[in-house]
């Protein structure tokens, strides 16, 4: 006992009186410039889905494409980075016992390039200069501002990066012979990831910058899109390793029970890392100038993505079956009805996990080559997109929410603003699948993606998409509801919900668990091995693309 | 059988109660469940493309 309280108030005085005060005020700051970009990308989400369906007209002075590109960059890069690092860093504060004060001026740092960055992109979109949609590959050109401001967004990501890679040596190096922290062992992969994969991104956007300025006239179009999807998927995985940190390290104490075995936890993560990048290739299933076995081997990079998800499905369900069953569930599935289905926290990450089942099988078949062809570029596409970005990963960042702001601000949340949770996860839930749902059935139909409203002349095909296009609109004014009543709750659980102390709800291992093993520390070896995947897959089609290039593309403005 | 019906007997219910417990029939069901969806979807989206071919 006397020890227990020795190791609580001497050596882990940070979890035993709540966030630090200025690591909290890095992560609530993350946080509220998240929820900003929430707010203003889902009232462009529904603009967008009400043009789309032709119920409603843009202004002249709005263009679709405009609202597009500002929903896609908002929500997709604004809104899902600012939001990690918010949450990253109150993982790494609590794990770790505190930022270091070098480590905090990184992060303050990251969000003031980030800042400039979005100012730049946002004010390029709405000038007009750069309706080139969130994925900005050539030969569409926006305004150079445009890239220039990406450059401060990725200066930005890797300050945090620098950050996390600095505290978590630190902490290694005072504690030799020990195993980090799970959720800082996640932090560090997440930001690993996240520094490998935006360096092809980062040299995109720089070959833009001079052709935009005009001071280059072409540009290797199929080079710069290879470019862009080693990074463009690999985002949407990173936000996915986030999801799973909470799956694994925080669902399991919020349901009352212990996480999965830390050796397969730790694999999963490795396994992400490692695998991810090339995974961005099956993009480019229908490009041209790519050979069929380069596509192939693709096509296995990309699968090979799915064998950590089948083991977090199965290690998630285990430990959702062992926690209901110590409550007296029994029976097949009894264990399933002893589970907090009316706390948000558990609410929003389970429907999260739930909806990645048929998230996945969709990636499964995006990623196969014969398939690809039924979909490529179709609704089914974006409904994939919104069902496991638009799902997994955000419905689990809101449940979050309800435990790391409160934490942070040192409020609490109350029974009332659980039920508000509640609801705000029905109404999301309810809206996401009708409208992602609909996107599913349209794109199957052939009904294209990245288009304004069209019959192309009412062409029977076309007509036939129109009620899948009503239902998309619907779906997206629920959705629009379900952010509202997000950003209020983060807001009111920011300033306004009582004092008092919200527990940081860190899952621990079983009672006879092993320790975690120290060879998954080896992140040296984790990097080597990420180079060797990123080299297989990418030095041979590149190449091949700059001998064999075919004439370059001049910058074109489309609108 | 009668052998089985007496083993089955002499189990404690505290024993029964672990075996609960430490069952893992509800995951392995579940797991089976995922599987099922992703073999749905594909073969149900390879069917389209053969359609189509």
């Amino acid at each position: 006992m006397a020890h227990a309280l020795k190791e609580v108030f001497y050596e882990k005085p940070k979890q035993a009186l709540g966030a630090h005060p200025e690591d909290a005020r890095v992560s609530l700051s993350y946080l509220s410039i998240a929820f900003i970009a929430l707010f203003i990308g889902g009232v462009l989400g529904l603009l967008q889905g009400l043009e789309r369906a032709g119920l409603m007209q843009l202004p002249p002075w709005l263009n679709y494409y405009q609202v597009l590109t500002a929903h896609g960059i908002l929500l997709v890069i604004v809104f899902t980075t600012t939001f990690t690092i918010g949450y990253q860093f109150a993982n790494l504060s609590h794990s770790l016992g505190g930022l270091l004060p070098k480590v905090r001026k990184l992060a303050w740092t990251g969000l003031v390039l980030m800042v400039i960055g979005v100012a730049l992109v946002t004010t390029t979109i709405v000038m007009g200069d750069a309706s080139v949609l969130y994925t900005f590959y050539p030969p569409l050109a926006a305004s150079p501002f445009f890239y220039i401001g990406l450059v401060f967004l990725v200066l930005g990501i890797w300050a945090c990066c620098f950050g996390v890679f600095i505290n978590y040596r630190h902490w290694r190096k005072n504690h030799p012979g020990e195993p980090a922290p799970l959720l800082a062992f996640f932090a560090m992969g997440v930001f690993t990831l996240w520094f490998f994969a935006s360096l092809g991104v980062t040299v995109e956007v720089l070959t833009l910058i001079p052709w935009t300025l005009g001071w280059k006239e072409t540009v290797n179009v199929l080079v710069a899109r290879t470019l862009f999807w080693s990074f463009g998927h690999t985002l949407v995985n990173i936000w996915y390793l986030v999801a799973t940190s909470a799956w694994y390290a925080i669902v399991p104490k919020i349901i009352g029970g212990k996480h999965f075995n830390e050796k397969l936890i730790r694999l999963v993560v490795i396994l992400l890392v490692v695998l991810n990048i090339p995974g961005g290739f099956h993009h480019q299933i229908i490009d041209p100038g790519i050979s069929l076995s380069i596509k192939f081997l693709h096509v296995f990079m990309s699968l090979s993505i799915a064998v950590p998800s089948l083991m977090t499905a199965f290690a998630m369900f285990h430990v959702f079956e062992r926690t209901g069953r110590q409550k007296g569930g029994r029976g097949l599935l009894g264990w399933l009805k002893k589970l907090p289905w009316g706390d948000v926290r558990f609410l929003a990450p389970m429907i999260a996990m739930i909806s990645f089942i048929p998230g996945g099988a969709g990636g499964i078949i995006n990623g196969s080559n014969q398939l690809n062809q039924v979909i490529h570029n179709t609704m089914w596409v974006v409904g994939h997109f919104h069902i496991t970005v638009g799902v997994s990963v955000v419905l689990t960042f809101f449940g979050i929410c309800y435990w790391l702001v409160p934490y942070l601000s040192k409020r609490t949340l109350t029974k009332k603003m659980n039920k508000v949770g509640v609801i705000q996860t029905i109404i999301w839930t309810v809206g996401m699948a009708i409208m992602a749902g609909s996107m599913h059935i349209a794109g199957l139909l052939g009904d294209p993606r990245r288009t304004s409203y069209t019959t192309y002349k009412d062409h029977p095909d076309a007509l036939s998409w129109i009620p899948y296009e009503y239902i998309f609109a619907a779906g997206a004014t629920l959705l629009l509801v379900g952010v509202i009543i997000q950003v209020y709750a983060v807001f009111h659980m920011m300033f306004l919900s009582p004092k008092g102390v919200t527990e940081f709800p860190a899952a621990e291992p079983v009672a006879d668990a092993a320790p975690a093993p120290l060879w998954t520390e080896r992140w040296g070896l984790w990097v080597v091995l990420l180079l060797m995947v990123v080299a297989m897959a990418y030095v041979v089609p590149i190449v091949d693309m700059i001998v064999h290039a075919p004439p370059g593309s001049p910058p074109i403005r489309t609108w | 059988m009668a052998e089985k019906h007496l083993s089955h007997h002499s189990q404690s219910p505290e024993k029964n109660n672990n075996e609960d417990v430490n069952s893992m029939k509800g995951t392995m069901v579940s797991v089976g469940f995922v599987a099922a969806v992703i073999v749905v979807m594909w073969v149900a989206v390879f069917w389209l493309y053969m359609a189509r071919v």
